[in-house]
């Protein structure tokens, strides 16, 4: 049983295959295509899954879709609800419909491989939930989903269990916290739907001293429940996703690329908190009302590491879960998932434990890359390049590190990073001038031994996916500065020994020398780009900034200072 | 590549020029990368529609045989597979298609003539500079269009591999630049073929050109060649593997380049543009190949070095009567 599943035409386009409920492949479009965000049909993905899965197209049992009810493809409606004789959620029996095929999908498939059988469409937010829940450790959990911009539901509130998925509450666009992080975004002069990292950051810079304002901006209720007041939202405009009365509210908008204010530092972290006090709302209620101690979230705004720690540190929840493709990328998988488990019946048996499920090159691709623009390499045994990449670092140098299948999700997970020294803070400096060229108070992220992480930072659980930003421990602050954010804090991934065991290794070699388990992670591309995907783009990235050396798999190349 | 050769010379960087020519193409090469789901949709398009989907143009050899395999059990087509023999087939060659069509049970066709044989003796004996190969492959394109309008097949599949397809749209409607690289040698060729065959009549309607061969075709039948190889990301290690463990294939004893073709033809082919030219039509593939990040330098080297003796050419040779000494 293989199932295809997508998600494209909005931003993000993804596809991923499940083969017999176990996730094989998934990819973003955009590492392929080389366009940041691409919301293309995801054809490059597609090939890729179809490929990694070893099945050929005429294999694939059902194309797994998830519903954007605003793009209007519905004009035939065919009710092939007959067509799958199995049990259903509750909530399928109460809203059939969602079943109703689409005329233009379909064609789509058709006209791009080929295919003519069974496409199913999920709703937006059981997507997103099944990305999260289906694919969790827990056999029953609280969901949370909160996404962006023009989405038809915003905020969903279920429960989860084994194979069911119940959304008990919803919030309907056009109230979004979402679309109020990226309004507030673009009033800060960051495009939406990327830049809502760099206002978390800028975040941590301010007061919140805009509480009076925000007040009448949104109206949030005990339960979590909000409403956005309209007049200062206008999503009319391409850029601008705000109003004349905002800036009547809040003052002048930062203009792109000019000087950060105080004010604009204090609009930004009173939008945190804003934003981080609805979801403690939430959390809260669905702690009460289901009474489960596991938390399964997902939706474009839990890519906020610093709201999804408050979460776990102001609420009674245990176990936390989070997509590490959290945007609309992973409501692909959960389509997929959705239909294997929920339609179809089947038992849930994959836990994703890890996020490397795209494309991996070989020796001899990394080995003809490298005689493409002839470069001298050296090929080293895997405990060598071990030790050369750790003296590297210690020695402030930046280390390109491309190793092994690509990441899924926005992050870049220790596969396709950039890595450096944590312990100068000056590497920050460093990767900022020489590679990276991002906005100044950005923080850069630690990855550690999982097993070590609460020797440097107060976790209150993993963080695999870099998902979470727990305090840094006080004396630690000084050992590791470069990663430690202005607010105390670090946007840190733990790493397993079993789903990364080169990663762990390298930090291993690295406590050996230094006595320190922690190393910068940052994702392996320049400004603007999408991370790399292959080794040619890796060594174009290298070539075009100050990178100093390059592992790819077990070769490796440095720049050496000329003289 | 040697810099020794006249049409060959390397730059600053030590790229041939050969390889540069190659560099503007591969832009757009980036941009129209073909994937599986574009194979699939022409094959939807042809699929079903006629008593035959395609027709496999078979050799035995390892590009051949995996389009084969691939056509039929990956994509489930109707196939007709088609061989010829010269009469310089070799008996490996033509073992490895009979057992690959008996067991995908396809319908096959072996197409075994000496008409051409007469030509070969004439390029060898005339000393011109004509490719043998070139020739060979005028004859057969013309002999597969030719089959493919007397069983109305709308796909001709070849085995050719990413570096073989000289077009760039993946089909050869609309072929009709030749890589500079080339021009030299179909312009021997194609003198050859203009002046040479006057006192022969029975090549009086013999193509001139491989273009006179697609011009011919167009108003015959109009038949798409496509390769699977063009759309696959499969190397031959895993193909290889495939039809090995699938099809009994076997590899040739001694092939040119290595582990390619094995027609007995190809030997002095090789060694006359060698003769002539200094390298041969697999250089130039190779170049296009190393420069494309197919294959590495090193593995080019390794297939295209001379692996075959006088005596193996003059056993091919004799067939026509002619021998060969190795003053040269
Ligand atoms: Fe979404």
């Amino acid at each position: 049983m293989n199932i295809l599943g997508l998600s494209c035409y909005y931003h993000d386009s993804a596809a991923c295959i499940i083969c017999d409920g176990v996730l094989v492949a998934a990819a973003q479009e955009e590492r392929f295509n080389r366009i940041k965000n691409s919301s293309d049909f995801p054809i490059n993905a597609i090939n890729f899954c179809v490929q990694q899965a070893g099945i050929s197209f005429d294999q694939i049992d059902y194309v797994a879709f998830y519903e954007k009810p605003f793009l209007k493809f519905s004009r035939v409606i065919l009710d092939i609800v007959s067509k799958f004789p199995f049990s259903y959620g509750s909530f399928i029996r109460n809203t059939p419909q969602w079943l109703q095929d689409r005329l233009i999908l379909p064609g789509v498939l058709k006209r791009e491989f080929a295919y003519k059988g069974d496409v199913l469409f999920i709703p937006h937010h059981h997507a997103h939930a099944a990305s999260t829940f289906f694919v969790s450790p827990f056999d029953e959990a609280a969901i949370l989903i909160n996404d962006g911009v023009g989405e038809y539901s915003t905020s969903s509130i279920g429960f989860g269990s084994g194979k069911n998925i119940d959304l008990q509450k919803q919030i309907n666009y056009p109230d979004s916290l979402g679309l109020l992080y990226s309004a507030i975004t673009t009033f800060l002069g960051f495009n939406a739907n990327s830049g809502e990292g760099t206002t978390m950051a800028l975040a941590s810079f301010g007061q919140v001293n805009y509480l009076e304002q925000f007040k009448k901006i949104i109206n949030i209720a005990p339960d979590g429940s909000y409403t956005l007041n309209q007049k200062y939202f206008s999503l009319n405009k391409r850029k601008r996703m705000y109003s004349k009365d905002l800036i009547t509210l809040l003052g002048a908008p930062r203009k792109f690329d000019t000087d950060y204010d105080q004010r604009h530092k204090d609009i930004a972290a009173t939008l945190q908190f804003v934003i981080e006090d609805c979801l403690i709302k939430q959390s809260k209620y669905a702690y009460n009302t289901f009474g489960s101690e596991n938390l399964c979230l997902a939706g474009g705004v839990f890519l906020n590491c610093v709201a999804n720690q408050k979460i776990l540190e102001q609420t009674k929840f245990k176990k936390i879960f989070i997509q590490p493709g959290a945007g609309d990328a992973g409501a692909s998988i959960g389509a997929a998932f959705f239909t294997y488990n929920s339609i179809l019946g089947n038992e849930r048996k994959f836990v994703m434990n890890h996020a490397y499920f795209g494309p991996e090159s070989t020796d001899k691709e990394i080995e003809i890359a490298l005689n493409a623009k002839s470069l001298k390499f050296n090929k080293y045994e895997e405990q060598t390049l071990l030790e050369i990449v750790t003296e590297r670092i210690i020695a402030k140098k930046t280390v390109g590190w491309f190793q092994g299948r690509l990441e899924f999700g926005p992050r870049a997970l220790g596969n396709r990073s950039i890595l450096a020294s944590a312990q100068d803070s000056v590497m920050t400096e460093i990767l900022n001038s020489r590679i990276k060229h991002r906005e100044w108070f950005r923080p850069f992220a630690p990855i550690v031994k999982k097993e070590k992480a609460n020797d440097y930072f107060k976790m209150l659980a993993d963080s695999p996916f870099m998902l979470l930003a727990p305090k840094v421990i006080e004396k630690m602050k000084t050992i590791i500065p470069a990663v430690t954010h202005i607010d105390g804090t670090a946007r840190t991934q733990t790493v397993d020994k079993e789903t990364n065991p080169l990663l762990w290794k390298l930090l291993d070699v690295h406590e050996k020398k230094t006595g320190i388990s922690v190393i910068i992670n940052t994702s392996f591309n320049l400004k603007a780009e999408p991370i790399v995907c292959k080794p040619a783009e890796a060594i174009i990235d290298y070539l075009n900034s100050e990178m100093d050396c390059l592992a790819l798999g077990n070769y490796f190349i440095e720049k050496h200072d000329e003289i | 590549m040697p810099e020794s050769e006249p049409d060959i010379f390397l730059n600053k960087e030590g790229i041939c020029n050969i390889c540069l020519t190659y560099e503007h193409e591969k832009q757009d090469d980036n941009k129209e990368k073909l994937l599986e789901s574009d194979l699939l949709k022409i094959l939807d398009k042809y699929k079903g529609k006629k008593k035959y989907d395609c027709m496999v143009m078979c050799s035995g050899g390892k590009d051949s045989t995996s389009a084969l395999y691939f056509m039929k059990t990956r994509y489930n087509l109707n196939i007709l597979a088609f061989m010829f023999d010269h009469g310089f087939e070799t008996k490996e060659a033509i073992d490895n298609v009979r057992n690959a069509v008996d067991i995908l049970d396809v319908d096959f066709i072996l197409y075994k003539s000496s008409f051409m044989k007469p030509m070969f003796s004439k390029i060898l004996q005339t000393d011109s500079k004509a490719t043998l190969c070139h020739i060979c492959s005028i004859w057969y394109m013309d002999l597969a269009y030719d089959v493919a309008a007397r069983y109305d097949i709308p796909l001709i599949v070849a085995g050719w591999t990413k570096g073989q397809s000289q077009t760039k749209k993946a089909n050869t409607q609309s072929n009709k630049n030749h890589y500079t690289e080339f021009l030299l040698m179909s312009e021997a060729t194609e003198c050859f073929l203009n002046n040479q065959l006057k006192d022969m009549p029975q090549y009086k309607r013999f193509p001139k050109s491989m273009e006179e061969v697609l011009k011919r075709a167009k108003k015959r039948h109009k038949s798409l060649v496509i390769s699977p190889h063009w759309f696959l990301p499969y190397g031959p290690e895993e193909y290889v593997k495939i039809i090995k463990q699938e099809l009994g294939w076997k590899a040739p004893a001694l092939s040119y380049p290595k582990g390619s073709t094995n027609c007995l033809l190809n030997f002095i082919s090789v060694y006359n543009s060698i003769k002539h030219f200094g390298y041969t039509h697999y250089h130039v593939e190779a170049s296009k190949l190393i420069r494309k990040g197919v294959i590495s330098r090193e593995e080019a080297i390794e297939q295209l070095k001379q692996n075959f003796d006088f005596e193996t050419l003059n056993k091919v040779a004799s067939k026509m009567n002619i021998s060969f000494d190795d003053s040269l």
